[in-house]
């Protein structure tokens, strides 16, 4: 650890090379000027510097509370292992906006109580982990994109909202070893039903008919090979044989490419089927160029769920520990399906707001059951929280480790503290709540 | 009322108003709570200035209305966010990912008023008490918030 990238001048606390907690991307040169009042910001987008503004932000909880009132940690921790410990089917929610460390912890204390654990990966990029499994990925990391690629294919993702500077650090406007000459070296494709700001930017928009990305993607495969296309192919994709021909000829034609692929895959109808023909029209690139497939991971540690629940029991996401071992079933163990068919009786939900980002079926489930929050701010998962234990800022009040969007593992140091003493960080909560859950609970 | 696909999704305005925890703020309101809709579909709707989508289930959201080039006739989209969520359904199709796009929703015009964050919530989720309990919930009154570090 560099600890020369942080500096102390009075009050004031300078810091370089910082990781932003907020997007897949893990950006990891942002710069962090902060005084008792204020945060300033380089090199950080629009969502990252919001997040940074969390360290001075007026509405941060800074205490524990049961039912609104505040109480004690002592009297927070005892209460959420009481639910715990009570519960015979406990959910546990890994978000995705903390460290690798927090989450094995959490993925822990599931082990323990026999519960049910999912993480944000499964709303979000779920079907593609569940493609990677079914087809393969081909895959390379952000840095070959940034020196290599002169074809991005952004397929249902719209970075220039979702990741800002996605386009700017890895894979358009920048130069590159191989990709001198920047964005005049490259081309753009993009997949959307909507007239995107990113899809304003492409050499090609594809401007296919919304839910027809699996007919669409088989469309392109069959014109990669020469063959000619089914006559319906317009009237069902919404998009004309030549422009399917003409991304045909961008692929065969480029260097290196890649196909980013968004959530317009994975959260329409046909799901993981989508993501598995993308990965194979990939692999079918790979016969005349050299082609990749990534995922635009939202969050930025949502990839980091998968590795460390795959590393603990052997399944990337949706895991109940109920019968003493791991058992696997998207659908079945998955967060939404089980809060939507009210299957179980207690919620643990660390860093992630799933009163705000689950539909409304699966919400009203937490209205009826104990649901404890590691939060950081007033909003939708406070309003549905019986127990809420103040967060930690991961990647500025303590240290941890994120997964990037390409799997490749970031350590994001600390450069302040929290502002109370009771809790060090995400981790460390986890760790004092299992030592209580373990003495009101002891393995037989 | 008119058929239509629903997308959501995020935005980068929408994206700094929840990651800076300012999700029961007016910002929110304003980045998360319309609906963009192509110009044909907007004439047709008649000119709404607020629109109520509803879903499979009955359950309904209203928003503002935005006529919009981006879309394509048939289709409208909503920043993710609480007001989206209200009328996405839960079918996983056993994958764990609900159905964020590509939703067959109905869409008419309306008269408003789009509901504030807090308000949406507890008109939402009121069931066991909780939503009452949240309103004695200290945090939420903006003039003795939790103690700001300075």
């Amino acid at each position: 650890m560099k600890t020369d990238l942080v500096k102390k001048e009075g009050e004031v606390i300078k810091c370089t090379d910082v990781t932003c907690p907020v997007c897949g991307m893990s950006c990891d040169d942002c710069e962090i000027e902060l005084t008792p009042t204020s945060v300033t910001t380089k090199n950080a987008c629009l969502m990252g510097d919001a997040k940074f503004q969390e360290l001075r932000s007026p509405h941060r909880l800074v205490y524990p509370t049961v039912n609104g009132e505040r109480v004690s940690w002592e009297e927070a921790l005892n209460a959420a292992a009481d639910i715990l410990v009570k519960a015979k089917r406990p959910f546990f929610f890994m978000g995705s906006e903390t460290s690798n460390e927090a989450m094995a912890v959490g993925i822990e204390i599931a082990e323990y109580l026999g519960g049910l654990v999912d993480g944000n990966a499964t709303i979000c990029h779920g079907p593609t982990v569940m493609a990677i499994q079914d087809a393969g990925q081909v895959a390379c990391t952000l840095g070959e994109c940034r020196n290599r690629s002169d074809l991005a294919i952004y397929w249902g993702c719209n970075p220039a909202d979702s990741h800002p500077r996605h386009m700017s650090r890895h894979s358009m406007y920048m130069r590159g070893f191989f990709t001198e000459q920047g964005y005049q070296s490259r081309k753009m494709v993009v997949v959307d039903p909507r007239r995107s700001p990113t899809a304003a930017q492409a050499d090609l928009h594809v401007q296919l008919k919304p839910g027809k990305d699996y007919e669409l993607l088989d469309a392109v495969m069959v014109a990669l090979r020469g063959k000619e296309l089914n006559p319906d192919t317009e009237k069902v994709t919404g998009v004309s044989e030549e422009t399917i021909k003409k991304m045909a000829e961008m692929i065969k034609e480029c260097k290196f490419g890649v196909i980013w692929v968004g959530l317009g895959i994975a959260s329409t109808r046909g799901k993981h089927y989508n993501a598995s023909i993308a990965m194979r029209l990939t692999q079918l690139c790979n016969d005349y160029t050299k082609f990749v497939i990534l995922a635009n991971r939202g969050h930025c540690n949502v990839a980091g769920f998968n590795h460390v629940l795959s590393w603990t029991c052997g399944f990337p996401f949706a895991v109940d520990y109920s019968r003493g071992y791991a058992r696997y079933q998207p659908g079945e163990y998955s967060c939404v399906d089980a809060l939507t068919r009210g299957e179980v009786d207690a919620v643990l939900c660390m860093c992630a707001d799933l009163g705000g980002h689950l539909p409304k079926k699966a919400v009203e489930h937490m209205m009826d059951v104990p649901v404890i929050s590691l939060e950081i701010a007033p909003g939708p998962q406070a309003f549905v929280s019986d127990v809420i234990l103040p967060g930690v800022l991961d990647g500025m009040e303590c240290e941890g480790t994120f997964y990037r969007m390409d799997n490749v593992p970031i350590y994001a140091r600390s450069f302040t503290t929290p502002p109370f003493d009771f809790t060090k960080s995400n981790e460390d909560t986890l760790k004092q709540l299992l030592k209580i859950v373990k003495e009101k609970k002891p393995r037989k | 009322m008119m058929d239509i696909i629903l997308n959501t999704g995020s935005t980068v305005y929408q994206g700094a108003i929840i990651k800076g925890g300012n999700k029961f703020t007016e910002g929110y309101v304003r980045e998360a709570a319309y609906c963009n809709i192509n110009p044909e579909d907007f004439e047709a709707l008649g000119r709404p200035w607020y629109v109520r989508v509803t879903n499979e289930y009955g359950d309904s959201v209203v928003v503002k209305a935005k006529k919009t080039g981006t879309q394509q006739k048939g289709e409208v989209f909503i920043p993710r966010g609480i007001w989206a969520n209200t009328v996405v359904t839960p079918e996983t199709e056993s994958t764990g990912s609900p159905r964020y796009k590509n939703l067959p929703v109905k869409i008419e015009k309306c008269e408003g008023p789009v509901l504030g964050p807090e308000a949406l919530m507890r008109a939402n989720f009121t069931k066991n008490g909780k939503g009452q309990e949240y309103e004695a919930k200290k945090y939420l009154d903006k003039t003795t918030s939790q103690v700001s570090h300075s």
